[in-house]
C-alpha cells in the first residue's frame, strides 16, 4: 500500500519530467543557442563563424538607431505599464461598486484582452488613418470636428498612438487583477475605518491600497514584461518608420534580423533584452518569494 | 416628521430649477443658429480689378445689396478675381460678384418642422417645462416632509421632474449634431455650383430643406452657397438643463452629491465601455462593406449602405477556412501538451515536498518571463535542427512549452486550494498516486482546469510572432499570420481584413468570458498560496 508518506526519493522528479524536457528543449536551449550567436561571427546569409569575442555588441551599440530605439523602449514600457496601471486601477474601483449593468461591463472589458493584438493593431491603423479612417468619419458625422484631422501626421504622434493601443490593450489586464484584489478585501475592514471616520481617501490609502498591493505588484511586473516584449503594435502600426524613429527594442531586433539581415547585432541585442528581462524577472520573484514567505 | 426648515430648501432648489428653466428660455429665443446663404451672383467676364466695366458692375451690385439692406436684410458683398492666360497669351480676368446674406434662428422657429431636429428641439423645451411642472406639483403639500417620508404620488411627480430634466439635458447635444450633420455635411455633397436663382426661391428652397426634410429638385444649384454654424453660445443651453438637472435631483433625493456621484460613475463606465467597444464596431461594419466604401473619404454613414455578405465567402476562397483550422490545430495541441506536461508538475508542486522545489518554482517564472520574441533567432536557430520549421507540429509545441508557466502556475493554485485529505483516502483504499491524481484531484479541481486550459488555448490562438518567422507555406499559416495576407504593402483589402479578424476574434472573446473570473484571482493569487 502506497501513501504519501512512502514514496520514493525520486518519485517528484519523475512528475516534474515532462514538464522540465519541454521548458528545457523550447525555451532555455534557444536561450542557448542565442547566447552561444551573439559571440560568433555571422554572415550575411546566416552562416555562423567562429568566436568574436564583443564584436557583435560593440556593432549593436554603434547602430545608428540604437539609442533612439532604447529611448523608444523605455518611454514604450513607463507610458504603457504608468497610464494602464492608473486607469485599470480606476476602472476596477468602480467596476467593484453595485450597479445595473456590471456584468456587461465586465464582460466588455473582456474584449482587448482576448484579441490578438495584430487584430487589434490593424483595427487602430484604420481607425486613425487620415484619407478615410473610421475615427474621422465618426467624428465628422457626429459635427464634432469639421474637417479631416489628420491623426497620424508626424512620427512622435504615431508612436503615441502606438502607445495608446499598447495601453488601451493592457488596460483591462490591471482592471481584472485589482478587481480580483478587491473582491477579496473582508467588507468589516471598511465599516471598521468608517467608524474611525475615514473618508474616501483616507479609506483608499489605509485600507484599499495596502491590501490591493499584492496584486498590483504582481500585475505591474507582469506588464513591464508583456509590454517589453510586445511586438505586433509597432510592428503593424509603423513597422519602425521613418528610420527607427518609432521602434521598440523587441520589433527593431526583429528588423534587424529578419529583414535587415544583420543577424550578429541583433543575436548581441537579443542578449541585452535577455538581460534587462532577468533583472525584472528577479524582481519580480523577489516580491513572489517574499509573499510565500509572508504567509 | 415635519420639518419646517425643508420648506426654506425646498423652495431654493424650486427656485434654481425655474432659474435654469429661465436660461434656457432666453437662449432658446437668441439667434443661435446661424446660416449663410449666397443669394445673387454677377459673373462679369473680361473685366480687370480697377476698369470702367467693374466699376459700373460693382455699383449695379452695391446698388443691389442697398436695396436688400433697406428690407433689414444683412448682407454681404464678396468678390472673386479668376485670371486665366488664353491660348494666344493674353490674360483674361473674370470677376464674379455674390451677395452672401446671412441670418440667425433661434431655437423656436425649428419647434413644429418635419425634419429630426425640430423633435429634439422639442424634447427640450417640453423636458424642461415639464420638469418645472412636476416639481411644483410634486412639492405641493409635501414641501415639508423629508425624502424618505414623502407619499407615491408626490415621489413619482418629482422622479418625474428629474426624468424630463435629464431627457433635456441628453437632448441638447444631440440637437446639436444633428443641424450639424443636417446642413453641413448634407449640404457639402452638393456641388459648388454658383447660385442662379433669385432670392425668393432660394429661400422657398431653403425652407422647404431646413423644415420640410426635403430638398426637392436643383437642390444642389439652390444650395450650393448654404453654410451652418452654431454659436459658442448654444453649449449654454447645456449648462440651463444641468441647473434644472441638479435642482430636480435635490427635490427628489434631498442631497445632491450621491446621486451625481452616482451619475459619474455610470457616464465612466459607459464612455469606458464605448471606447472598448469602439474597435469592435469598426470590424464589423468595416467587414461588411464593400471595397470602395471603406476607402471613401466622403463616408457619410456611420453603417454600411448595404451590408455585403459576400466578403465572407470571398475570404473562404482566400484560405481562411484553412488558417482557422491551422490555428485550432496548434491552439488545441498547444493546450493538450501543456496540460499533460502542466498537471504532473503542478501535482508535484502542490502536493510533494522535495528538494529543489523552489528552484524548479523559480524556473518556471523565470520561463514565464521570456516572450518568444528575444529567443526568436535561437527559436528558429533550434527549429532547423529539429526540422521542425514550417511546421504546424513545431508552432504546438513552442507555444505549449512558452504557456507551461501559467499552466503550472494556475493549476498548481488550483491543487494547492483543495484539500488533499480526499486523495490519502483514496490512496488508503488502494490507489495510486496517479489513480488518486486522476480520479479524485481533477474532477474535483475542474473550474480550475478549465480557465488554465482556456488562457493556454487563446494564447496559442492570438500568438502571432513566432508564427510570422517559423511558417512560410501558406497552408501551414495560422489565423493571426494568415490575416495580414489583406494587408500587403500596396494595397490593404480592409474589408477582408476585418471580416477575417472578426472570425478569428469572436470565438476566443466568448472563450474568455468564461473564465475571466477565475483567471484574474488565478494569476494574482493563485500561484503563491500555501
Amino acid at each position: 500500500m502506497q501513501t504519501g508518506l512512502n514514496r520514493t526519493k525520486w518519485e517528484p522528479y519523475l512528475w516534474l519530467l515532462p514538464s522540465l524536457l519541454l521548458i528545457a528543449i523550447f525555451v532555455v536551449f534557444p536561450i542557448l543557442i542565442v547566447f552561444k550567436l551573439s559571440f560568433s561571427e555571422i554572415s550575411k546569409a546566416g552562416v555562423i563563424g567562429g568566436f568574436v569575442g564583443f564584436q557583435n555588441y560593440v556593432e549593436a551599440v554603434k547602430l545608428p538607431a540604437f539609442k533612439t530605439v532604447m529611448l523608444n523602449t523605455l518611454w514604450w514600457v513607463l507610458s504603457v505599464v504608468g497610464i494602464s496601471t492608473v486607469l485599470g486601477f480606476v476602472i476596477a474601483m468602480v467596476l467593484n461598486q453595485k450597479f445595473h449593468g456590471r456584468k456587461i461591463a465586465r464582460s466588455i472589458l473582456v474584449f482587448p484582452w482576448a484579441t490578438s493584438l495584430v487584430v487589434q493593431a490593424s483595427v487602430w491603423n484604420y481607425i486613425i488613418k487620415y484619407e478615410y479612417g473610421s475615427l474621422n468619419n465618426v467624428l465628422l458625422n457626429l459635427g464634432v470636428i469639421k474637417q479631416a484631422i489628420n491623426w497620424r501626421s508626424s512620427y512622435q504622434i504615431e508612436f503615441i498612438w502606438e502607445c495608446g493601443v499598447g495601453i488601451f490593450v493592457t488596460v483591462p489586464f490591471v482592471a481584472f487583477c485589482v478587481l480580483a484584489g478587491l473582491q477579496s478585501i473582508d467588507g468589516s475592514l471598511y465599516e471598521a475605518a468608517t467608524m474611525d471616520g475615514a473618508g474616501f481617501w483616507g479609506k483608499l490609502r489605509n485600507v484599499t491600497l495596502p491590501l490591493v498591493r499584492p496584486a498590483l505588484t504582481v500585475s505591474t511586473v507582469l506588464n513591464i514584461i508583456y509590454v517589453f516584449n510586445s511586438f505586433p503594435i509597432v510592428y503593424t502600426m509603423t513597422k519602425g518608420a521613418p528610420a527607427h524613429k518609432t521602434d521598440t527594442m523587441i520589433a527593431y531586433l526583429y528588423m534587424l534580423s529578419f529583414y535587415e539581415r544583420k543577424k550578429g547585432p541583433a543575436t548581441a541585442l537579443s542578449v541585452i533584452g535577455f538581460l534587462i528581462l532577468c533583472a525584472c524577472a528577479g524582481l519580480y520573484m523577489m516580491t513572489v518569494m517574499r509573499k510565500e514567505e509572508e504567509q | 416628521m415635519k420639518n419646517p426648515e425643508l420648506r426654506a430648501q425646498n423652495r431654493r432648489a424650486l427656485v434654481f430649477l425655474l432659474l435654469g428653466l429661465a436660461l434656457a428660455a432666453v437662449l432658446a429665443s437668441l439667434p443661435l443658429f446661424h446660416f449663410s446663404a449666397v443669394v445673387y451672383t454677377k459673373k462679369s467676364p473680361n473685366t480687370f480689378v480697377g476698369d470702367a466695366t467693374y466699376q459700373s458692375v460693382k455699383a449695379e451690385v452695391e446698388a443691389l445689396a442697398e436695396s436688400y439692406r433697406e428690407q433689414g436684410l444683412e448682407v454681404s458683398l464678396d468678390e472673386e478675381v479668376i485670371e486665366r492666360v488664353n491660348s494666344k497669351g493674353e490674360t483674361t480676368s473674370l470677376v464674379s460678384f455674390s451677395l452672401n446674406e446671412s441670418f440667425g434662428k433661434n431655437l423656436w422657429s425649428f419647434l413644429g418642422k418635419g425634419i429630426p431636429s425640430s423633435l429634439a428641439a422639442l424634447g427640450i423645451v417640453l423636458g424642461l417645462s415639464l420638469s418645472a411642472v412636476f416639481a411644483m406639483l410634486g412639492l405641493r403639500g409635501s414641501a415639508e416632509l423629508p425624502v424618505r417620508y414623502l407619499d407615491r404620488r408626490s415621489r413619482m411627480l418629482r422622479n418625474a421632474a428629474c426624468v424630463s430634466a435629464l431627457l433635456a439635458l441628453l437632448l441638447v447635444p444631440v440637437l446639436l449634431m444633428m443641424n450639424n450633420y443636417a446642413f453641413t455635411r448634407q449640404l457639402s455633397l452638393y456641388g459648388a455650383d454658383l447660385l442662379q436663382d433669385g432670392r425668393e426661391q432660394v429661400y422657398a428652397r431653403m425652407d422647404r430643406f431646413l423644415f420640410a426634410g426635403t430638398l426637392g429638385e436643383n437642390a444642389s444649384k439652390t444650395l450650393s452657397g448654404l453654410q451652418y454654424s452654431a454659436s459658442g453660445m448654444s453649449w449654454l443651453l447645456l449648462a440651463a438643463a444641468l441647473i434644472t438637472l441638479l435642482a430636480a435631483v435635490q427635490l427628489r433625493y434631498g442631497w445632491i452629491k450621491g446621486p451625481v456621484l452616482r451619475a459619474l460613475m455610470y457616464a465612466f463606465v459607459v464612455v469606458v465601455c464605448l471606447v472598448t467597444l469602439y474597435p469592435y464596431y469598426v470590424m464589423l461594419i468595416t467587414g461588411f462593406r464593400s471595397n470602395a466604401e471603406t476607402l471613401d473619404m466622403y463616408f457619410l454613414h456611420m453603417f454600411p449602405t448595404k451590408w455585403i455578405w459576400s466578403n465572407l465567402t470571398d475570404i473562404v476562397h482566400r484560405g481562411v477556412p484553412r488558417y482557422l483550422l491551422n490555428s485550432l490545430l496548434v491552439a488545441g495541441g498547444a493546450t493538450g501538451v501543456a496540460m499533460l506536461c502542466g498537471i504532473p508538475a503542478a501535482y508535484a508542486m502542490a502536493r510533494m515536498s522535495f528538494r529543489g522545489k523552489k528552484a524548479f518554482l523559480g524556473f518556471v517564472i523565470m520561463s514565464q518571463m521570456f516572450s518568444p520574441v528575444v529567443l526568436l533567432i535561437g527559436i528558429s536557430q533550434l527549429m532547423n535542427t529539429l526540422h521542425l520549421n514550417d511546421t504546424v507540429f513545431g508552432l504546438m509545441m513552442i507555444n505549449a512549452a512558452f504557456n507551461q508557466a501559467f499552466a503550472i502556475w494556475l493549476l498548481r493554485g488550483t491543487f494547492v486550494a483543495i484539500s488533499p485529505e480526499m486523495e490519502q483516502a483514496a490512496m488508503i483504499d488502494g490507489c495510486g498516486t496517479l489513480g488518486a491524481l486522476t480520479r479524485v484531484l481533477i474532477p474535483m479541481a475542474t473550474p480550475g482546469i478549465v480557465t488554465a486550459l482556456i488562457f493556454v488555448f487563446i494564447n496559442a490562438w492570438n500568438e502571432y510572432t513566432i508564427s510570422t518567422v517559423l511558417i512560410s507555406t501558406n497552408a501551414n499559416r495560422p489565423i493571426t499570420v494568415g490575416i495580414t495576407q489583406f494587408s500587403s504593402f500596396n494595397m490593404i483589402e480592409w474589408q477582408y481584413l476585418f471580416a477575417a479578424s472578426l472570425l478569428a476574434t469572436i470565438p476566443v472573446v466568448i472563450l474568455f468570458m468564461s473564465i475571466e473570473k477565475h483567471l484574474a484571482a488565478g494569476l494574482t493569487s493563485g500561484g503563491v498560496k500555501g
